[in-house]
């Protein structure tokens, strides 16, 4: 039941973000853009007057790929370094307007406004840099140990010649395991967030500790939120790009309309991210607000977790 | 000498009256060659133990003072063969590992030892350490009409499964594993000046060019092998002590004899019109037997509506595990293997792209025998060409080889993208021995090239022509042996009677272009203009004065429209031009193609807002289709569209991987 309350509240509170979500868009959006932009003009000009775009309508050509293989291998090097720029960029970028997101959904603040997001997000960045880098080597590392290295001993074995199925097997086990460890990592993540935006002392390795405290300390509870929270945004994701990448709209306004909706999606996607994070942050509280919501509902009176 | 003609003769009748016919009415080609295998599988010591009878018959006109085999697997016997050098096997440093043949015994038909006899050759590149040929001169050279027996007794060696027969574990593929006749090519034979052995050695390559023969085998294999092969399986019987079993195949009028032995195979039948099908498939694929058989009877039903029948009434086909990968993609006319992983995606049709192109050599190797040492392309390229066309037909034009929401690929495009995309594509002409491919371009110019050579041949000559041009070549060369010429002959006449002199009095110009030169095929729009015609403008002489008239519009809606074509490309093919006016009217035009330019003049009320060249894209062999076309008005829609795919996909990505 505590679930349910916290996903209510972490909702309530992800709302009362809107400025964090649509300065995540805007932001995000911006620096896809300074990719975006000149890969298309340089398309453009490769293309020139020409009418092979009728052979694009379908989907990608690889008639029309073959054709500008020079043209396409010279901006490549461009697009690859490019593509690595806003990865590391949008990475760190993340990082702030997390800080300032994490800010906003604290009810220690009760006003919510632009200038207190982008004030949480410059004081929590250092801290919440060390958090991330260090959660998401874990994840790395766990990858590497769970899948890679077992794939790779596999199909070094026995010449190179695994029993039938066996390397499906393992693969199938290691994703296994790696989504069932995700969401604990997520959560040391988030709960060490948490406390981080929620003290003025910056004390990532302190946070970290804690986040890994607070999670075990609180696993039955935690664990199942996480996870619901996940499937919820996983499904919600897979949803979108399965039915937004294979579209066409062939008109100009159609295109126009797809883009819009696109951006719509996205906007509810940074939304439920958000969300992720309000549940934590009211675990984190165990809010007053949480409880009394549940004495409400219930006439039970919540202890704190 | 009149005694052994006698023996020979002799001989002759009995194996005549010993091997009648059994699959087909009546033999199929000429058999000169006959063979008569025992053979037993080690697999411990992955070896074939084996006893041969076989003949070959002089039915050329000349004194054949020699005979000529194959010894093909010795090509993996160590690392500096032919086959090897600098190859595979150069890593290789067990003995097991490697492969060979040892001739134990070889006699003539009267029991004459040949051992003595016997030398190993290397006509090709004279390496000494290559051993996959021999050539045996008898007491008695072979006159007109004579047969040549020989009995031998060897043992195969198979190697490490690396690249189209060996073994791996329990899993063996047994191919090039017996001494095989060359072709004896009469002057005149492929156009061969004088007549000799055309007996090349064991190349990476390429690996076929043999009589059409008839082959008694029989295969002993432990019991709980799994076996299958080129032949119709004639009887299985256990031995005495249950441990092996003998499996007696008859194959006839093919070129090669191959088989497949392991435990794991499951066994799949079914039927298209007269022809037995056999797969053999790892158990853990079963879920793709039915995309198998779908492949194989859709070839069938093609190539037998398009070029003609397919005359043996079974076809076994394998798909090896993964530990058998080194045999797949591999052809032997009634026997072929494919090529797949234990988990294949549906919208993913390389096994059944892989499945048509081996069959595809029943028809292009098999039953029209080139010689693929000589001439690849004829072999692998015309091959791909059909391969491609019923990979097309039957899982989309556009999508044959991917038929993905997000991406779909068609295998002639798949094979054209190799082609065009290769930085070596006019190093070389198709002219070359298989061996003498340089840069790596022989799968290039052998597959793709002539695929995409004949698809613009296509174009050109029609669809129905095309497919006449193959009816005729299969009726007047089947189970023999046609060149390149011959085949280009058959164009010349078909294109001749169902056309007429449109293309001129024959196509070599096509073929000394494409497949005997180094060119390539571009056509562009340079640029095409519309200029409002403008009165008279200058000074104006009327009888003693002189008068300045000025520039004045005659009519705003009178253009003088230009297009400027140009040819890049060094190869000149008769081309057709649409171009497009504003009022919705389009003019086609042809352009021979023979000058580096071609321009288009109009005069009238409309303008030109597009022009293309080839706008069928029927002439596949152009590299650069992108500038075949010009329009005013360009439609940006799907790069737009692809534009902000690939903003979602950014900013989905960049959500994943910030925590």
């Amino acid at each position: 039941m505590k679930i349910l309350l916290y996903l209510k509240s972490g909702a309530g509170r992800s709302f009362n973000a809107w400025r964090g979500i649509l300065i995540t868009w805007v932001t995000v959006l911006f620096l896809i853009s300074l990719l975006v932009l000149p890969v298309k003009s340089g398309f453009k000009g490769m293309l020139g007057s020409s009418m092979i775009t009728e052979q694009l309508k379908d989907t990608v050509n690889i008639d029309v790929i073959s054709d500008l293989q020079q043209e396409i291998g010279a901006i490549l090097p461009v697009i690859g370094a490019g593509f690595l720029l806003v990865c590391f960029f949008g990475f760190l970028l993340n990082i702030f307007l997390t800080g300032g997101i994490f800010t906003l959904l604290s009810n220690k603040q009760s006003s919510k406004s632009s200038s207190l997001f982008f004030s949480g997000g410059a004081s929590n960045f250092w801290s919440f840099l060390i958090i991330n880098v260090i959660i998401t080597a874990i994840i790395i590392l766990s990858v590497i140990v769970i899948s890679v290295i077992p794939i790779m001993i596999l199909s070094q074995s026995n010449s190179g010649n695994p029993e039938p199925g066996i390397m499906g097997k393992t693969v199938r086990i290691a994703l296994i395991i790696l989504a069932l460890l995700l969401p604990v990592l997520l959560l040391v993540a988030d709960y060490a967030r948490a406390w981080q935006a929620d003290n003025s002392e910056k004390k990532p390795f302190k946070a970290i500790g804690f986040g890994f405290m607070r999670t075990f300390k609180t696993f039955f509870l935690s664990y199942p939120l996480m996870l619901t929270v996940i499937l919820v945004q996983a499904g919600y994701g897979a949803l979108v790009i399965y039915k937004l990448m294979p579209a066409k709209p062939s008109a100009a306004g159609d295109v126009f309309l797809f883009f819009m909706l696109s951006q719509l999606l996205f906007i509810i996607k940074i939304l439920m991210r958000i969300w992720r994070y309000g549940c934590i942050t009211s675990a984190f509280e165990d809010v007053i607000a949480v409880q009394k919501d549940y004495q409400d509902m219930t006439g039970e009176v919540v202890s704190p977790v | 000498m009149k005694r052994y003609f006698a023996f020979t003769a002799a001989c002759l009748l009995l194996f005549q009256s010993a091997v009648p016919q059994i699959i087909n009415k009546g033999p199929l080609s000429e058999r000169q060659t006959y063979y008569k295998i025992d053979a037993r599988l080690n697999p411990d010591s992955k070896t074939v133990s084996c006893e041969m009878e076989a003949y070959w018959v002089n039915k050329s006109g000349d004194l054949v003072p020699d005979m000529q085999l194959h010894l093909y697997m010795n090509a993996f016997k160590n690392n500096k063969t032919t086959f090897n050098k600098g190859l595979d096997m150069s890593q290789a440093d067990n003995k097991n590992d490697f492969g060979w043949i040892e001739i134990k015994s070889f006699t003539d038909g009267k029991g004459n030892n040949l051992l003595d006899r016997m030398s190993f050759i290397s006509p090709d590149d004279n390496n000494r350490d290559d051993q996959s040929v021999i050539r045996i001169v008898p007491e008695n050279p072979a006159k007109p009409g004579d047969t040549l027996f020989i009995k031998v007794r060897f043992e195969t060696k198979l190697p490490v499964g690396s690249f189209r027969t060996g073994y791996s574990d329990d899993y063996f593929f047994v191919a090039q594993w017996f001494p095989k006749f060359g072709v004896y090519e009469p002057a005149g034979m492929r156009y061969a000046v004088k007549g000799g052995w055309n007996c090349h050695q064991f190349h990476r390559n390429s690996e076929f060019y043999s009589n059409h023969s008839v082959y008694d085998v029989k295969i002993t294999v432990p019991s709980d092998y799994v076996t299958g092969s080129g032949g119709l399986l004639l009887n299985e019987e256990k031995e005495s002590d249950g441990k092996n079993k003998t499996l007696t195949y008859r194959a006839e009028d093919i070129a090669d004899f191959a088989w497949t032995a392991w435990p794991g195979y499951a066994v799949f039948n079914e039927e298209w019109n007269h022809v037995k099908i056999t797969l053999l498939i790892p158990h853990i694929r079963k879920d793709q037997v039915e995309r198998q058989f779908r492949a194989v009877k859709n070839a069938l039903e093609y190539l037998t509506e398009k070029v003609g029948p397919y005359p043996w009434p079974y076809l076994t086909f394998v798909d090896p595990p993964t530990k058998g990968s080194f045999a797949c993609g591999m052809e032997y006319t009634t026997l072929f293997t494919s090529m797949s992983g234990d988990k294949m995606p549906e919208f993913l049709h390389w096994p059944e792209m892989v499945t048509v192109h081996e069959f595809g050599h029943a028809y292009f190797m098999g039953i029209l025998a080139s010689n693929e040492f000589e001439e690849p392309w004829l072999d692998e390229g015309v091959n791909s060409f059909w391969e491609e066309r019923i990979v097309d037909h039957y899982w989309g034009e556009n999508s044959g080889l991917i038929d993905n929401p997000l991406l779909k690929i068609s295998d002639k495009s798949f094979s054209r993208s190799s082609y065009i995309g290769s930085s070596n594509r006019q190093v070389i002409t198709n002219r070359e021995y298989s061996w003498n491919y340089p840069h790596g371009t022989y799968d290039m110019m052998s597959y793709n090239k002539t695929a995409t050579i004949l698809y613009t041949l296509m174009g050109l000559i029609g669809e129905e022509t095309t497919n006449e041009v193959f009816r005729e070549y299969y009726k007047r060369w089947a189970f023999k042996h046609p060149s390149g010429k011959d085949f280009i002959n058959v164009v010349n006449e078909v294109v001749k009677s169902k056309l007429g002199d449109r293309f001129g009095p024959d196509m070599n110009w096509f073929f000394d272009q494409t497949i005997y030169g180094t060119g390539i095929v571009d056509y562009k729009v340079n640029r095409f203009s519309n200029e409002k015609i403008r009165d008279f403008t200058g000074i104006l002489s009327e009888a003693d004065t002189q008068r300045f008239v000025t520039n004045v519009t005659k009519d705003d809606t009178i253009y003088k429209s230009t297009v400027e074509l140009y040819r890049p490309g060094d190869v000149m093919l008769p081309v057709d031009i649409l171009i497009h006016f504003d009022d919705g009217d389009t003019i086609n035009e042809s352009w021979d193609g023979k000058d580096r330019f071609k321009d288009f003049f109009y005069t009238g009320e409309r303008k030109i807002d597009w022009v293309k060249i080839d706008p069928g894209y029927k002439i596949r062999m152009d590299v650069n289709f992108t500038n075949n076309s010009m329009t005013e008005n360009p439609d940006r829609v799907p790069l737009r569209r692809y534009m902000d795919k690939f903003v979602i996909f950014m900013q989905y990505f960049l959500n994943i991987i910030s925590l």
